[in-house]
């Protein structure tokens, strides 16, 4: 693995993926791409366009055919099952279109559940993840299901989740495409908060208004990154 | 991973699907408890068999008539001692009595004006009736028109209860004897140990004068009586030398050799012997019929299989979800064997008592005692366990291998 520079958290260096389906599909046609600590970057592209194949290579649900990526200074390009788990569970936090909670587990427990698989003492889940639903304003609604959370309140359970390990970088794909406008916003201030305490952020998003949080557009289009837009001044 | 969160977990999984959950333990829960029935009941009845022989007597010898050949459905052959036999007996060295007993074939019994259609009384000698065995009375007196009865007879088999000095009627084609009822017994001595469950209704008679078979011994050649069933009673030291002995005599010059039909050996058998031998074929009986049991409990192993394959299916995308959060595969199969390994588990826990119970139930139906088989008892909830891991073990591996993508993809 090459020397990566202490501010850089995520590092793509000329990343290939392709899939056996039917015939071969390149989702993924040579990217290479940096993500600086701290930094709010948000992905753009049509469906098909490979932007959620990059946000799975990021996150170590899946590895490249070729190139590699870095992530909290570990190449994930040969990374084993194992080590690819520990990467999910305490560099990356996901946060998903559809919350993707566990429907029996409570919202504490929810928020918990990484730091389980992280070997954290029972004690100290349960602090870590009462102090971060507090943080996103449900600190009243700790040992609620989530069939009892109404879709704002299931995102912000997601996304306290992603917090707990104190991960590198928060990765959301489509946060807001699940809740109306209003909690969308919402959803994005929290963000926009997350950023302003110095987390790193990548966004996937099909959506400008959306991807004007960040601040800066990557633009995906058949496989490769077709520009790189900076965002002005803060949301429009 | 946490074992106690791992617990929590795959317990709120069984919780969450109550109906199906319990019905899969129920699999189990009655596989294990067959399993524990059938081998509970047949230590129960074992022991109570065997028990009862070593009871009466382990110093009594007894004389059989065995076909010669092995294998061959040979009927229980009908060996037969003269007078001359038991009195050659009764000369061995250790031989403290010899009880030959005859059968006197009767049409019924009266007592009290109460007819009762008992066929047939036992003619034996008065040694037969001990003082241990009394409850009431004496022994009848050899020659006198006397009778003992059990207390089964005495208090069943008539309206009205039999008591010492109460007249009985015999009938016996026709002819009318009258005898004196002179003692009530528990059991007699020499009585041949396998008697099924629950004693007959009995009546001992002395076998002068009511007992009438009699043969033509070769030995003195005179007629005497004949009896099919001869019991040695051996001073208690004694008893293997008294059974060689007998044997020895059974095969030299004895009646019951010269008179046994070709193919017919007579040999000597202590209650031991029998012991054993019927130890053995309930033995058998018992590991059978819980193998058939054992079925049951594979039925369950598949049904927990089942429904841990149905159960990865629908939560594949929780198993996506915890391997997004930093789940390892290893993790998620732990869960899942967990899971299984848990409804293993609760059908052996409650199947153990429910089986217990139904032994009770049956060894009480039968009216033996409850023996315990703590073995095959604890070998039940060990393979409860086993079954849920070994049921698991596939469903888990399914799990462990789920792509995360497509599980988080999955609807």
């Amino acid at each position: 693995m090459a020397q990566v520079q202490t501010d850089v958290v995520v590092d793509l260096v000329d990343v290939r993926k392709t899939y056996q389906m039917g015939g071969v599909v390149e989702a993924l046609a040579g990217v290479s791409l940096t993500l600086a600590d701290g930094s709010y970057t948000a992905v753009m592209g049509p469906s098909g366009s490979g932007k959620s194949t990059l946000l799975n290579l990021i996150g170590g649900l899946d590895t490249p055919t070729e190139g590699t990526v870095s992530v909290g200074g570990r190449d994930l390009s040969t990374a084993t099952e194992t080590e690819l788990a520990a990467v999910r569970g305490s560099e990356v936090g996901f946060v998903f279109q559809t919350f993707n909670l566990m429907p029996r587990l409570t919202a504490v427990e929810n928020v918990a559940l990484p730091l389980v698989f992280d070997g954290w003492d029972r004690a100290k889940r349960r602090e870590r993840a009462r102090d971060l639903l507090d943080d996103v304003g449900l600190g009243d609604r700790l040992d609620h299901r989530p069939t009892e959370l109404s879709g704002g309140q299931r995102q912000r359970v997601a996304i306290a989740r992603a917090l707990a390990p104190e991960p590198e970088i928060i990765l959301a794909d489509e946060p807001t495409g699940n809740v109306d406008t209003e909690t969308g916003e919402r959803i994005m201030g929290l963000l926009a908060e997350l950023h302003a305490a110095g987390n790193t952020i990548m966004l996937v998003t099909h959506e400008r208004r959306i991807a004007e949080h960040a601040d800066r557009i990557v633009h995906v289009r058949d496989g490769v990154i077709e520009r790189i837009e900076e965002v002005a001044d803060g949301p429009a | 991973m946490d074992p106690r969160e791992s617990v929590t977990i795959a317990a709120r999984s069984i919780r969450s699907h109550k109906l199906r959950s319990t019905l899969t333990v129920l699999g189990v829960v009655i596989g294990i408890a067959s399993v524990v029935t059938f081998a509970t009941f047949g230590a129960s009845v074992e022991a109570e068999v065997v028990g009862s022989i070593g009871e009466s007597g382990a110093n009594n010898v007894y004389v059989l008539g065995q076909p010669s050949e092995e294998g061959g459905f040979g009927q229980a052959v009908q060996p037969v001692f003269t007078e001359y036999d038991v009195g050659e007996i009764a000369e061995l060295d250790g031989v403290e009595a010899v009880i030959p007993r005859g059968t006197v074939l009767v049409n019924s019994v009266t007592h009290r004006g109460d007819t009762v259609a008992i066929q047939q009384l036992t003619a034996t000698t008065p040694a037969a009736v001990t003082d241990e065995q009394l409850v009431e009375g004496r022994s009848f007196r050899s020659g006198a028109n006397e009778t003992v009865l059990n207390q089964v007879a005495a208090r069943t088999a008539f309206e009205e209860n039999v008591s010492v000095g109460d007249q009985i009627t015999v009938d016996r084609s026709g002819t009318a004897w009258n005898l004196t009822v002179v003692g009530i017994v528990n059991g007699t001595a020499g009585e041949l140990p396998i008697g099924g469950f629950g004693p007959q209704p009995s009546l001992y008679v002395p076998a002068d004068p009511l007992y009438d078979t009699v043969v033509e011994s070769p030995s003195i050649n005179a007629p005497q009586r004949a009896y099919p069933q001869l019991t040695v009673i051996a001073e208690p030291a004694e008893t293997l030398a008294v059974t060689d002995a007998v044997d020895a005599y059974l095969q030299s010059e004895s009646d019951a050799r010269q008179l046994a039909p070709a193919g017919v050996d007579l040999v000597a058998r202590t209650s031991g012997d029998f012991a054993e031998q019927i130890s053995d074929v309930i033995g058998q009986i018992t590991r059978f019929v819980t193998g058939i049991a054992v079925i049951a409990l594979v039925v369950g192993a598949i049904g927990i299989a089942n429904i841990m394959l149905v159960s990865v299916t629908e939560r594949t995308r929780e198993i996506g979800i915890m391997k997004a959060v930093g789940a390892r595969n290893r993790d998620v199969m732990e869960l899942f064997l967990l899971e299984a390994t848990l409804l293993g588990t609760g059908g052996a826990l409650l199947g153990l008592p429910l089986g217990l119970l139904v032994s009770l139930g049956a060894a009480e139906y039968a009216d033996v005692g409850l023996a315990l088989a703590p073995f095959w008892s604890a070998l039940a909830v060990l393979v409860g366990v086993l079954v849920g891991v070994v049921a698991g073990l596939y469903p888990a591996w399914r799990a462990a291998r789920v792509d995360p993508i497509e599980a988080l993809r999955y609807e």
